[in-house]
């Protein structure tokens, strides 16, 4: 276990950013926190990257604890932190050289190193470039392969994609997934977007107000809610009655804003024609339906009752009240 | 050892960030303290031109007007002849700023081997002119005398009216090279934590296993390195603009000591000051009730004699008042230990208590694992 993380509890002043959290990470996966804004991801990264002491607990990196060995810790991990910490004023290549000297490694290691970083992540022609001149995409990028030039054993990616775009995105997991298959790295990443958690993480952490709701690897972590597929269905009027004929019926009901109810189903098709039934029955229409494998979000749901994207949330509550309003 | 190369990576990064963001270190290091020469100094100094000065002659010998003619070419002057009372009012109402005596034996004692002395009434209420003036008649008087082939046969008695004055760009520029290193502290020091912070750029430090007092120090040196740069350039301006340093070289590298002792303090206190502010605005603050007193009350500006009673305390309690006066000493008088020694001591003192109190709270902000 490369790392090891036992009953972590951190304090800000009588807040509770983090609840006595256990987890270990194996050498060589790309493991995942997936929380909410607040849920206490940062400040679990800043405990085992040295930078927060923490209230109480233990926390072991290849070995080494963090509060008692940190030097040891800080030789051996990378952070590349949620906001960016390069030195705009220094081109791409003055900063990997002051981050290879930080390090300790002698001129001349930096330098080989150099261009074929810069060339993992398509950089090598914006070497001497000032790094504010640099788009939000290329900045992260370059981030990622600064702290592989120390070679270290595990690295910390606080939210990688944030504020990116999504073709972005994907070249940036591509990147990760590289670093992570040909370097053997190890990748500790936090997110709050489901598909990043979903697509590249070998086992994902679900973590809300600084609890361990569930750890498992993304697959296993969907089967939780049971076999099938997710049907979202979207109702005119006479909700509360639908829903409670759907449950008399036997359905798992995932969840119920007013009118928007998600069931689980083994075999939707039997579904549809019992919905269209029922809703006849009860003389309601059917504003959509729609019918989809299920996500991590709906993961989420199911252990904290509401969606990890909050304006989203709040969106289909605002949505509610407008439709109430107009009948 | 490893503390030393530890130490040098963050100095580096910090001169290196320094000098390659073109803008604000020359604003920094040279338009600010330019610009404080120049409302300062150049409102009196710099070269002076037509100066107006009122002749009375009672003597028309060849000699004397060859005298005045040798003095008026040149820019300087603009001579103007008048009686003796005239010319007494045209100074009192500060239309000539000085009035020129020339006895009636002038060419006759020159004639005959003599010495003469003439006697000029200065205004010095504006010490440049009157310096300006005197300079100009000193040098003519000079090369006068050398065509007769005599040596200081023509002296100048100069009688300043309203008293004598300093030269003031002289007195100013100590101050202005010791406000740049106070200024620049601030932006060295304090600013440069609190954006580091804002940006994030002191994870980059922290996570990293270098050694945290190399973080602090690497930092507190890069600071004092650049404050002294921007010193040296106000020294070299002030230079340039024709002030005097007494000792020369060996008194240029003692100011530069003064300003490594007094940049270190400056660094320490605003240190000390970042570690308990989070925003830009806050600094602003402390530039206005710290850094702008120190700077008015360090006598600086205006000598501390003419400070009122109530507010000379503020000044003797103020490092700056130390640090300023030390670097004047150097300048204008030399160096003599004598009279530097309570400064020393002072400016000493002060940057050891600040550095202590800066790199503490430094470190204690730094925060969690050591
Ligand atoms: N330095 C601090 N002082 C006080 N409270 C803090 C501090 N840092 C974090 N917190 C609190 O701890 C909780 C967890 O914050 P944290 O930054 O770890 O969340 P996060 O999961 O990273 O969220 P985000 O997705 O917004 O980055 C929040 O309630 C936050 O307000
Ligand atoms: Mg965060």
């Amino acid at each position: 276990m490369i790392i090891e993380v036992e009953r972590l509890r951190k304090e800000f002043n009588g807040v509770v950013a983090v609840d006595g959290i256990s987890f270990s990470v194996e050498r060589g996966e790309i493991f995942g926190f997936l929380g909410p804004n607040g849920a206490g991801k940062t400040t679990t990264i800043n405990i085992l990257t040295t930078l927060l002491a923490p209230t109480s607990g233990t926390a072991r990196i290849a070995g080494y604890d963090v509060v008692k060995q940190p030097e040891q810790v800080r030789r051996r991990i990378g952070l590349v932190p949620q906001e960016v910490v390069l030195e705009g004023d220094l081109t791409a290549r003055e900063n990997l050289i002051f981050h290879g000297m930080l390090y300790g490694l002698s001129r001349q290691q930096i330098e080989s190193r150099i261009s074929e970083l810069l060339d993992i992540v398509e950089l090598e022609d914006r070497a001497e470039s000032k790094v504010r001149t640099f788009s939000g995409g290329m900045k992260r990028r370059l981030e990622l392969v600064k702290v592989l030039l120390h070679e270290p054993e595990v690295v910390f990616l606080d939210e990688p994609t944030v504020g990116l775009d999504p073709q972005t995105r994907r070249r940036i997991w591509e990147y990760i997934r590289t670093l992570n298959t040909e370097r053997g790295v190890t990748v500790f990443l936090t997110t709050h977007y489901m598909e990043e958690a979903e697509q590249l993480c070998d086992r994902v952490c679900i973590i809300d107000h600084g609890r361990i709701l569930d750890i498992d690897q993304p697959d296993r972590l969907k089967h939780r809610l049971g076999e099938g597929e997710m049907v979202e269905i979207e109702l005119a009027e006479r909700c509360e009655e639908f829903v409670r004929s759907l449950g008399e019926a036997g359905y798992r009901i995932k969840s119920a804003t007013g009118c928007r109810v998600t069931v689980v189903a083994e075999r939707s098709e039997r579904v549809l024609a019992e919905v269209f039934s029922l809703a006849d029955r009860l003389g309601t229409g059917i504003v959509s339906i729609s019918i989809r494998k299920p996500t991590l979000e709906d993961v989420f749901i199911h252990y904290t009752g509401r969606s990890i994207r909050d304006e989203a949330a709040g969106d289909t509550r605002i949505r509610e009240i407008a439709r109430r309003l107009k009948h | 050892m490893r503390f030393l190369r530890e130490l040098y990576v963050v100095f580096w990064k910090e001169m290196l960030v320094w000098v390659n963001n073109p803008m604000l270190p020359v604003v920094r290091a040279l338009v600010f303290p330019m610009m404080w020469i120049v409302i300062f100094g150049s409102a009196f100094g710099g070269e002076v031109n037509h100066i107006p000065v009122a002749v009375v002659s009672e003597d028309s010998g060849e000699l004397s007007l060859a005298y005045l003619s040798m003095l008026s070419t040149g820019r300087t002057l603009e001579l103007k002849y008048a009686s003796p009372s005239e010319a007494e009012k045209l100074l009192k109402t500060r239309r000539v700023y000085g009035v020129l005596h020339i006895p009636a034996d002038f060419t006759e004692r020159l004639r005959s081997g003599e010495g003469v002395t003439v006697s000029l009434s200065t205004d010095e209420s504006t010490p440049q002119i009157a310096n300006a003036m005197a300079a100009h008649f000193a040098k003519v008087s000079r090369s006068f005398s050398a065509q007769l082939g005599l040596e200081d046969a023509v002296r100048v008695e100069r009688d300043p009216i309203y008293g004598r004055g300093v030269k003031y760009l002289d007195y100013l520029a100590p101050g202005v090279v010791m406000m740049t290193i106070l200024f620049s502290s601030i932006f060295s020091g304090g600013l440069n934590l609190i954006l580091d912070r804002e940006f994030g750029t002191l994870k980059m430090l922290m996570v990293s296993p270098i050694s945290r007092d190399a973080i602090i120090l690497g930092k507190i040196f890069a600071g004092v390195a650049q404050s002294i740069a921007s010193g040296v350039v106000a020294l070299v301006v002030a230079i340039l603009m024709g002030v005097h340093l007494k000792s020369g070289a060996a008194g240029f590298a003692l100011v530069i000591l003064l300003m490594f002792i007094s940049g270190f303090g400056f660094i320490g206190m605003s240190t000390a000051f970042a570690t308990r502010i989070t925003q830009l605005e806050q600094l602003m603050v402390v530039m206005q009730v710290l850094i702008m007193p120190m700077w008015f009350l360090s006598g600086g500006l205006y000598p501390l004699e003419s400070m009122p009673d109530w507010m000379k305390p503020l000044a003797i309690v103020n490092p700056m008042t130390y640090a300023t006066d030390a670097a004047r000493a150097v300048m204008i008088r030399g160096i003599i230990w004598e009279t530097l020694l309570l400064d020393l001591a002072v400016i000493s003192a002060f940057a050891i208590a600040m550095f202590l109190v800066g790199s503490y709270s430094f470190k204690k902000t730094l925060g969690g694992i050591k």
